[in-house]
């Protein structure tokens, strides 16, 4: 215990002295998180509008024509739910249909509407003035229009930062478990350090140990630095506890050190290292809805990526940081994390030599 | 020297018909020699004679395919853990952490065996008292195969394992290395090396196997098998020069201790 204490400690030592690690680990994220935090890429999405009420006939032929604007999304829920939805900033406005619903009768109609998104709420406002309007104008004694009866909530305001920050924070812990343990393995063992090792009577399990406490350590650093640069300098909307963000964070951080030593084992030398790691982290970077949302991905693509071990751990991160989700919510993702770090340690022991 | 003192002292390696094969390759021809407690034993021999595998065998870096090995009574293939805290190896190529200093390299070593090393004294023994503080990369060839010694020193080992320690070397910088190795043997270990320069072996050895295609094929001091050759009626054809041009070297450079 005693000896595996002192390799770590050491193996920080050798890891803080080194500054491509601190610039891999820490600056190259909180750079990522600068350059796309001040380009918003944010515009005008659909609009996310609620129905609650009333489910008759003439009910349902509104939603369906709401559902013909294309800007339009419409979800259908019970009033506490979709205002709820409303407050976590998912819905811009819910429309709320009273019993007997009814464009001929014209009874007043509540609308809530999310006050963190002038913008989105406007349009959609407009666009349910003008549908109602529609739905009456064919009738004879029309003159007048339905009451909207607006009332303001207040919401959550989902920005940019804050989908993107727990995509980034997933990222930097998948890079810096595949490439730092398989670039750092591989380099110790060409330069002859673990042959030097092997002659004492150290086990080989000690110094993995080590080296595996040495990179979870790092990566606790990486979320405390990562969300709290986040929160100081942009309003980042921390929902979550931190203990979740943690835990969720050290399971995603296993299977990618067992990834990490895998590569370490199946090549030879350093050159080999960096194209293997590449094959396998590129495509979790661009296809894992860490910068964007994977909903607009070709569905078979959505598909296959949905069983990535980064869209398990970005998603758990952004539904903790998002949502204020605790573990017991994220059952598919630790689930999608346990079965991972299971077949990729398997993989990691069956191909690992130490020399 | 102590060369007749040789034949007393207890045995403490005995390597006996020791055999290892590289594919169709025969590497260690079943290899016999035996180590006296305070010897300087040399193994000499052209590069692919063997000298580095027999090393490896020993040192239990590479699993035996026939013989024995018995250091300080123990086996060495049964129980490689205890032959390792009895043994401190230099090896050829092998380098250190990056990153940390000679002094936390040396504690780290220690650990790795167990025990709190006194880093400046190690390194005072090696004269590297004075760079402590420095990296590995930061030395120079000489310092650096003298900090490979004083980190196999760092378990207090019984038997020293030095691969061509003097490899590379200026000409100061290996005489240092030899005063070195000299001070180890004095503090009661014994030290086993592989070297191809013929006058350090001369020089630094009491004992001699000389290796060649995976077999030994003479094994005694040096002064001794010369005085056989001599015996054989062998005369080199031009007469050896009293000084050679490393004297010179020597000489115009001074032979005191240098900081290389």
């Amino acid at each position: 215990m005693r000896l595996r204490w002192k390799l770590t400690v050491a193996s920080l030592k050798m890891f803080t002295r080194q500054k491509e690690a601190i610039v891999w680990t820490m600056l190259l994220p909180l750079f990522m998180v600068f350059l796309f935090g001040f380009v918003s890429f944010e515009g005008l999405g659909r609009i996310q509008l609620g129905v609650a009420g009333a489910e008759n006939e003439p009910a349902a032929r509104l939603v369906g024509r709401l559902g013909e604007v294309r800007t339009v999304q419409v979800t259908r829920g019970a009033e506490s739910a979709e205002l709820e939805q409303l407050k976590a900033g998912k819905r811009h406005l819910v429309l709320v249909l009273p019993e007997g619903f009814d464009p001929a009768g014209k009874q007043e109609l509540r609308v809530l509407v999310n006050d963190g998104t002038p913008e989105e709420t406007q349009m959609g406002l407009l666009i349910l003035r003008k549908l109602l309007d529609d739905a009456t104008f064919g009738m004879q004694s029309a003159p007048d229009r339905i009451p909207l009866a607006i009332q303001s909530v207040a919401s959550r305001r989902s920005s940019y930062i804050d989908f993107l920050l727990p995509g980034v924070l997933s990222l930097a812990i998948m890079q810096s478990g595949i490439f730092g343990v398989a670039f750092g393995f591989v380099s110790l063992r060409k330069r002859g350090v673990l042959r030097r090792l092997s002659v004492t009577p150290m086990r080989p399990q000690d110094f993995i140990a080590a080296q595996v406490t040495m990179r979870l350590m790092v990566l606790l650093a990486q979320i405390v630095v990562l969300v709290g640069v986040g929160i100081l300098f942009f309003d980042l909307q921390f929902m979550g506890r931190l203990l979740d963000l943690f835990a969720m964070g050290l399971l995603g951080g296993a299977v990618f050190l067992a990834i990490g030593f895998f590569l370490a084992g199946i090549a030879k030398t350093e050159d080999q290292v960096v194209p293997l790691a590449n094959v396998v982290s590129l495509p979790m970077m661009l296809l894992s809805g860490v910068f964007f949302s994977r909903t607009n991905l070709p569905e078979p693509v959505r598909v296959v990526t949905e069983f990535f071990p980064l869209t398990y751990l970005a998603d758990g991160m952004r539904s903790i940081v998002l949502e204020g989700s605790t573990l017991p919510a994220l059952g598919l993702q630790l689930a999608g994390l346990g079965v991972w770090s299971i077949v990729s340690v398997w993989l990691a022991v069956r191909v690992f030599r130490w020399e | 020297m102590f060369q007749t003192g040789v034949s007393v002292s207890p045995v403490i390696l005995a390597v006996n018909n020791l055999f290892k094969r590289y594919g169709d390759l025969v590497a260690v021809d079943r290899v016999s020699f035996s180590v006296h407690c305070q010897e300087i034993f040399g193994i000499l021999g052209p590069n692919g004679a063997g000298k580095t595998s027999t090393l490896e065998m020993i040192e239990t870096l590479r699993p035996i395919d026939a013989g024995t090995v018995i250091l300080d009574g123990l086996d060495v293939s049964s129980h490689p853990r205890q032959v390792q805290q009895r043994i401190g190896v230099q090896l050829q190529s092998a380098s250190f952490f990056e990153k940390l200093n000679l002094k936390e390299l040396l504690l780290l070593l220690g650990e790795l065996y167990g025990r709190v090393v006194d880093p400046l004294e190690l390194l005072s023994e090696v004269d590297l008292q004075d760079r402590a503080k420095a990296q590995v990369e930061q030395l120079s060839g000489g310092q650096q195969q003298r900090f490979s010694i004083a980190a196999s020193l760092v378990n207090d080992p019984l038997l020293v394992f030095l691969d061509e320690p003097t490899t590379g070397l200026d000409p100061q910088a290996r005489r240092h290395l030899w005063g070195v190795i000299r001070r180890i043997r004095s503090e009661g270990k014994t030290v086993v090396l592989t070297t191809h320069y013929m006058e350090e072996a001369e020089e630094l050895c009491d004992r001699v196997a000389i290796m060649d295609r995976g077999r030994i094929v003479a094994d005694a001091p040096p002064r001794t098998l010369i005085g056989d050759l001599l015996a054989s009626g062998f005369k080199k054809e031009r007469v050896e020069r009293l000084a050679n041009l490393e004297d010179v070297f020597l000489h115009l450079t001074g032979h005191a201790l240098q900081e290389d």
